[in-house]
């Protein structure tokens, strides 16, 4: 056990806590810094910039999300390993961001009225709609078919002949 | 504070009573609030920071599915989320948003009284926290309730009342009920978290006035205000991508 604690405190040698206690002036600062930024991205709303605006809220917001993360909840001063599990969180969002719009971007054309994609050269309901079909992934293995009618199987897979 | 009564949460329950004539009592020096099994009040400190930024860690992934879901609406119906955003009132939006703020100052202010071992200044600080999370559901109501009145509810319940809508407004495509299905989920889930966050605040603060904490001693104060730290932070991303479309 006391090989734990020399290993990873090199400047403890009474087992007590050593935070970083920041001064009141400083918080202030942080939370005046914080509303200057709320002020911008509300100011921005009013000005259109296009496609630029979506980048401008997310680089406020993130500069806003890092003044609260690196001074209000300590992550400066604090172990090291902390900020990497934060990172690392950001990091697999961005994972979870980039792989979905990739796939959901690139599907068939939109039918807003009936939520559902639908591919631009057959009319065909594109996979990812949000309208329940009928279950005719079954029956669309055997080629032609008729769509079986609704409401009488369920979930289960509709068998043919 | 009086003896025995103050038993670390992370202690397994029940374990108190045998304590005293258990092997592992003969190695317990430390103070009150130190739990037998860590060796110092450091290695406590840091297992409970790790902890809860493992959890953080957590409810960032948990709401990022939200998140996702709402990239994925926006990409797929721009226009629909730019005249269903002029529906939420930014007013009230950016209200709040300083009000979290605010709390986020109080709360870390707390911590930083509880550090220097300033228990009176720590519990009033804890209160202001507490009153600006109450402040925000107040004014999340009344928004909640414009909404309900104008009909411009989640999915199939959508039912736009023409004569509530906000005035000068472009119009309302058929499926803007996806807009306020993502609406109501976001800020529905960040209010709940609004609420726990209240919840765990009293418990801090009658922590504190029960004199659980001191200089050597204000981990959980520090936990609570993480928490509330995280509730700031998701809702500094849902208001601009909410309101300010």
């Amino acid at each position: 056990m006391s090989s734990y604690r020399t290993d990873a405190h090199e400047h403890v040698d009474d087992g007590a806590v050593h935070a970083h206690i920041s001064s009141v002036p400083f918080y202030v600062a942080v939370f005046v810094g914080l509303l200057c930024l709320t002020v911008a991205t509300v100011g921005q709303s009013y000005v259109d910039l296009g496609k630029a605006n979506l980048i401008f809220v997310i680089l406020i917001a993130t500069m806003k999300a890092s003044l609260v993360v690196t001074f209000f909840m300590h992550l400066k001063w604090d172990n090291k390993f902390n900020a990497l599990i934060f990172l690392s969180t950001i990091f697999f969002i961005g994972v979870f961001f980039t792989y979905t719009l990739n796939d959901t971007d690139k599907r068939g054309e939109l039918d807003p009225d009936q939520n559902v994609h639908v591919w631009e050269k057959t009319g065909e309901e594109a996979p990812g709609g949000m309208a329940k079909k009928e279950p005719h992934a079954a029956s669309s293995a055997h080629g032609t078919d008729q769509a079986p009618p609704a409401g009488e199987h369920g979930a289960a897979p509709v068998q043919q002949h | 504070m009086s003896t025995e009564a103050v038993t670390d949460p992370v202690a397994s329950p029940g374990d108190g009573d045998e304590h005293g004539h258990d092997a592992h009592a003969g190695g317990h020096h430390g103070p009150k609030w130190l739990a037998h099994h860590f060796e110092t009040p450091v290695q406590q400190f840091d297992t409970a920071k790790l902890g809860m930024w493992a959890f953080l860690a957590q409810e960032l992934l948990f709401f990022s599915g939200l998140f996702v879901a709402y990239g994925v609406y926006r990409s797929w119906y721009p226009e629909m989320f730019k005249a269903a955003a002029h529906q939420l009132n930014k007013e009230m939006g950016a209200t709040n948003t300083v009000v979290l703020l605010f709390s986020s100052l109080t709360a870390a202010l707390a911590v930083r009284a509880a550090q220097v071992g300033n228990r009176k200044a720590t519990g009033r600080l804890i209160l202001v926290t507490i009153g600006c999370a109450c402040m925000f559901l107040v004014i999340k109501f009344f928004e909640y309730k414009h909404k309900f009145e104008a009909g411009l509810l989640p999915g199939r319940f959508y039912h736009p009342h023409l004569e509530h809508l906000a005035a000068g407004s472009p119009p309302l495509p058929d499926n803007t009920g996806s807009f306020f299905s993502i609406y109501f989920m976001m800020t529905g889930v960040h209010g709940v978290h609004v609420l726990v966050g209240i919840g765990v605040l009293i418990w801090i603060w009658i922590r504190n006035n029960r004199g659980d904490f001191s200089k050597e001693f204000w981990t959980p104060v520090d936990i609570v205000a993480l928490y509330w730290h995280l509730v700031d932070l998701v809702w500094i991303y849902l208001f601009p991508l909410l309101y300010l479309i």
